[in-house]
């Protein structure tokens, strides 16, 4: 015999032909089918039956056997459901503090969630305009060598894209952009050439005229074709053609850079405002014609160019990342071949290449390309993490208020089926109630979004709105409206319907619910989320501290960086000593390099001289300072000495970081000779510093003197910096430079501003937490209230028994800490697993202490407590006669 | 013309309802169709033609009693009644006399 479940017909399309079948044929049909069922079996087997017999079901399908449609049982819906609901507005009028509090906690979870939702949709949507989206891509380095910190990066060679377009029909176009501050690629002074004072403007970059066809970019003058084709030619934004041409179409003006007039610049069009894009740039300067160095343009050396490509429709990404390995081969290594360098081999062993869809781009973290703007998504997907937490939160409070409160309907519920309810029935009224209540919680929740989402937008740095001209504003409301109205009525639903009206007549289930225990784990979980986001935001803003506090390896307070100051060419040195006779300043120095974001980067390759033809060598920064700008920026000198323009061969002599010397693996550095593309004497050592942001470890670097002008002439000031202080600054300045105001930053500010994304994540973790909490209490709240109406009889003969209030109040919270107690059990160790892997983004980080769980878990604890004692306290206080007088 | 109008279908379903004799419920008239006619048809088109001779007064059902085998649902039998009975032998008799119309010559090759 074989398993009896087999034996019985399909239920689901017996369910169906039961429904729609005609009353008085349904008997015997059905009998029929029972019957065809067994022969089918015999015939075909379990499997074939199965097959069969639904075939004839759907056969049956067909008027004459179709119950007519009066008969459904759906036409008495719109009546049940306006009885529903009105049922559900008067039990929410009923308690009207209890049903603030379900609405209320739900709502801000609801506009918690929207709030972040709207976050990460603006996030996820760089980059996602483009016509050809699927066919553009940003070509990325990809190198497996584990002694590289950075394994994927964008920089390449002059001659790569050409070659690319020329070697492989798949690639349709190719073209070449500079955007890390470079030349004249980051900030210039601008001027149109009839003029003569200079305004500062950043966001330059250098494009190949083809960029402007792969990217798409609408042009509102010149054209595609002929906007960057001519020799110095630039194109600038719609914002800043209507700044300097109001009203004009400004192709063919010329305009002046640096106030170098040898070389004009001819506007060659004018760009539309761009959708978000990792790209930000207000002028475009050609590429065409262009070439560094004597040169350039054919050498494979130096790296310098980013390179997109819009690829064949039919083209075959994986196959053509292979296939440009040959330019690896017959162009790089060769390269590096001829000039006998080690890296050949390393390349060959460990070098391939990505092509990145560019909607990809902006949230691809890996990737190092630090003058593009880049999101998150490691945070944008902890975000989402929250937001879904946050939301959960919420329906879980409701789901408790709502089964909590049951007692009082288990009456209700009695009578309906005594009456002849049926339980779908019964389930489709508590559905309804609690979609009543998540579409008010919902109006509410948006309202509230709505009034949070400037304060959010400032805290993210982001311009948040709801999209309330799009079409799916409403609809997308309304189905977030019923679908968590139906996932958190769904357990109460069947809870409540349950009850027997048996027991429920004779008083058995006046106690409330019958299994606490799932009430008390979806409290557990409330306060395990509320405990891991408070640990979290305090581990966050413990780092945040950290990093604005840690003694970086300079002085960063007190220093004033004028920007811009290579414009002061040959006078730059009168200037400094000028500023310097100042009575508030302490020392001037100048350099293009700060240990700050915004200032220049450059990477050089070092050699212990005599061996670079044997070993790698050391990628280093090489950072052209003024003479005095070690002691300036009071960066500790460990061993040797300072420049020193006094001393012959000084103009040889280079000052390196530890990290340096430990990298080229020198024991004593000083009087070493090193070598880049000629040699230089070691003559000091400093202490390490901090000069790119923390997640990143000590770089080496290397110090050479620089003469002349440099981009940013920083003063040490004495005293607190002040409005005298920048006044008397500035008055030296306009004396020198009348024609360019001057430009400033304060370094710490600078400092601070490189961390600014850490101090938001740290912002939003804790409105995170505090929401957490906030829904998490206003549940606890609601439970304690009914818990002290449950009890009030037992606390009240306790209390006459002679139970003090100490016990009495002990006896009601007990349950609550222990609840707290297991959260902090299983919160703990999840917070501690999560920002531990959070912090190891940062290569200098803190460690995680005893204390931050101790604070976080004393606090939910003080919170819940608090929250539930004002319940107990009353209580346990209250005359016992109050409660027993009625029995 | 003829008072009655049976269909192909029902003509067949009718007399085998007839030969059955009683027996006739909606599993059985199928199975006899197929050992008889190798005749295959479903629930639904046997159902639909049962209740549409019911309708026109050739059958009439009835309910018979509760078994095990067919999940406790109760058959329902349908007998032809005598209006049925004639419709059957009129449609015979038309038939013959079509039959009997038949030249010799037709079947010739």
């Amino acid at each position: 015999m074989k398993n009896q479940d087999h034996l019985t017909p399909p239920a689901l399309f017996m369910r169906f032909f039961r429904w729609f079948c005609r009353r008085d044929y349904l008997e015997d049909i059905e009998g029929d089918l029972n019957e065809r069922f067994s022969q089918l079996i015999d015939e075909f087997g379990v499997s074939g039956a199965r097959r069969r017999f639904a075939w004839e079901v759907l056969l049956l399908f067909r008027p004459s056997i179709i119950r007519s449609l009066d008969s459904f049982p759906l036409l008495n819906r719109p009546t049940m459901l306006k009885h529903n609901l009105k049922i559900g507005y008067r039990n929410l009028l009923k308690n009207k503090t209890y049903s603030a509090i379900k609405i209320g906690g739900f709502a801000i979870g609801i506009a918690a969630f929207l709030v972040i939702l709207l976050f990460i949709q603006d996030e996820k949507s760089y980059d996602q305009h483009y016509v050809e989206q699927d066919r553009i891509y940003r070509l990325v380095n990809v190198s497996s060598n584990p002694d590289f910190k950075i394994n994927r990066w964008t920089a390449f060679s002059a001659q790569f894209a050409p070659l690319l377009k020329e070697e492989y029909p798949e690639v349709e176009e190719a073209g070449r952009m500079i955007l890390r501050d470079w030349y004249l690629a980051g900030e210039n002074q601008f001027r149109k050439i009839e003029d003569t004072r200079n305004t500062y403007e950043e966001k330059f970059a250098y494009a190949d005229p083809q960029m402007l066809d792969i990217l798409e970019i609408p042009l509102l003058y010149g054209t595609k074709e002929k906007a960057l084709s001519q020799p110095n030619s630039l194109v600038i934004s719609k914002k800043k053609a209507e700044q300097y041409f109001p009203g004009e179409d400004p192709v063919g003006r010329t305009i002046v850079l640096n106030d170098f007039e040898e070389k004009p610049f001819i506007i060659g069009g004018v760009m539309d405002e761009l959708p978000k894009s990792h790209l930000e740039f207000e002028f475009l300067i050609t590429l065409t014609d262009v070439e560094f160095w004597n040169g350039e343009q054919t050498d494979w050396c130096c790296s310098n160019y980013d390179i997109y490509v819009r690829l064949r429709p039919d083209a075959d990404t994986e196959a053509l990342e292979e296939k440009i390995m040959a330019i690896r081969d017959n162009y790089m290594i060769r390269y590096m071949e001829d000039t006998e360098n080690a890296f050949a081999d390393v390349i060959r062993e460990h070098r391939t290449f990505d092509l990145e869809p560019v909607g990809d781009i902006y949230l691809d973290t890996e990737t190092f390309a630090d003058e593009n703007l880049t999101g998150d998504g490691q945070t944008v997907r902890l975000f989402g993490i929250i937001a879904l937490c946050i939301l959960l939160l919420a329906c879980v409070n409701f789901i408790n208020l709502f089964t909590a409160k049951s007692a009082n309907r288990a009456k209700e519920v009695g009578v309906r089926k005594v009456v002849g309810s049926f339980r779908s029935d019964l389930i489709r009224q508590f559905l309804t109630e609690s979609i009543l209540y998540s579409t008010i919680s919902v109006a509410v929740g948006t309202i509230l979004a709505v009034a949070a989402l400037p304060y959010f937008s400032q805290i993210a740095g982001k311009d948040l709105s709801l999209p309330f001209l799009s079409w799916y504003l409403v609809p997308s409301l309304v189905i977030l409206a019923l679908v968590i109205g139906c996932f958190a009525g769904i357990y109460p639903s069947f809870f409540l319907s349950a009850f027997k009206p048996m027991d429920v007549m004779k008083g058995r289930l006046s106690r409330g619910s019958k299994s606490p225990w799932f009430r008390n784990s979806l409290v557990t979980f409330q306060f395990t989320t509320s405990i891991v986001l408070v640990i979290s935001a305090l581990v966050v803003y413990q780092q945040m501290q950290f990093i604005l506090h840690k003694d970086v390896g300079f002085e960063k307070d007190q220093i004033v960086m004028i920007q811009g100051a290579y414009t002061l060419g040959d006078k730059t040195d009168v200037f400094k000593e000028e500023l310097q006779k100042l009575p508030m300043v302490e020392a001037v120095t100048n350099s293009n390099y700060f240990p700050v974001a915004g200032t220049n980067r450059d990477n050089n390759q070092f050699w212990i001289e005599g061996r670079e033809k044997i070993d790698d060598g050391v990628g280093a920064q090489a950072w052209y300072v003024a003479e005095n700008y070690i002691p300036t920026m009071e960066i500790q000198l460990l061993q040797g000495r300072n420049f020193n323009s006094a001393m012959a061969m000084d103009s040889a002599a280079v000052v390196i970081n530890e990290t340096m010397a430990r990298k080229l693996g020198l024991e004593d550095p000083i009087g070493k000779q090193i070598r880049n593309y000629r040699a230089w004497n070691i003559v000091g050592v400093v202490k390490d510093f901090h000069f790119d942001d923390m997640k990143k470890e000590i770089r080496p670097l290397a110090f050479f003197r620089g003469r002349g002008s440099a981009s940013v002439v920083a003063a040490r000031i004495k005293g607190k910096p002040s409005v005298a202080t920048m006044t008397a600054i500035r008055k030296v300045w306009d004396e020198f430079m009348p024609n360019q105001s001057m430009r400033y930053a304060y370094m710490d500010e600078s400092y601070a501003e490189m961390y600014r994304d850490v101090d938001r994540t740290g912002n939003i973790f804790a409105i995170c937490a505090i929401l957490a909490i906030l829904i998490a209490c206003l549940g606890l709240f609601g439970l304690s209230t009914f818990m002290v109406e449950q009890r009030s009889k037992e606390i009240s003969v306790r209390k006459v028994l002679g139970a003090s209030v100490q016990q009495l109040f002990a006896t009601l919270t007990a349950n609550y800490i222990q609840l707290i107690v297991i959260s902090f059990i299983l919160g703990g160790p999840l917070a501690y697993y999560i920002m531990k892997s959070w912090l190891e983004n940062y290569i200098y980080h803190i460690d995680m202490v005893w204390w931050f769980f101790a604070v976080a878990g004393l606090a939910v604890a003080a919170i819940a407590l608090l929250t539930v004692s004002r319940q107990a306290i009353g209580l346990s206080l209250a005359s016992p006669a109050k409660y027993l007088k009625s029995e | 013309m003829s008072k009655h109008k049976l269909g192909e279908l029902e003509e067949i379903v009718l007399l085998v309802v007839a030969i059955l004799h009683g027996e006739a419920y909606g599993i059985g008239i199928i199975n006899e169709m197929k050992e008889r006619l190798d005749r295959k048809i479903s629930i639904g088109s046997l159902q639909t033609v049962l209740r549409r001779l019911e309708k026109k007064g050739y059958v009439i059902s009835e309910f018979g009693e509760a078994t095990k085998v067919r999940g406790g649902k109760r058959k329902r039998f349908f007998t032809v009644t005598n209006f049925g009975k004639d419709a059957l032998q009129e449609a015979r008799d038309q038939r013959m006399k079509l039959w009997n119309a038949i030249p010799q010559i037709t079947f010739e090759r």
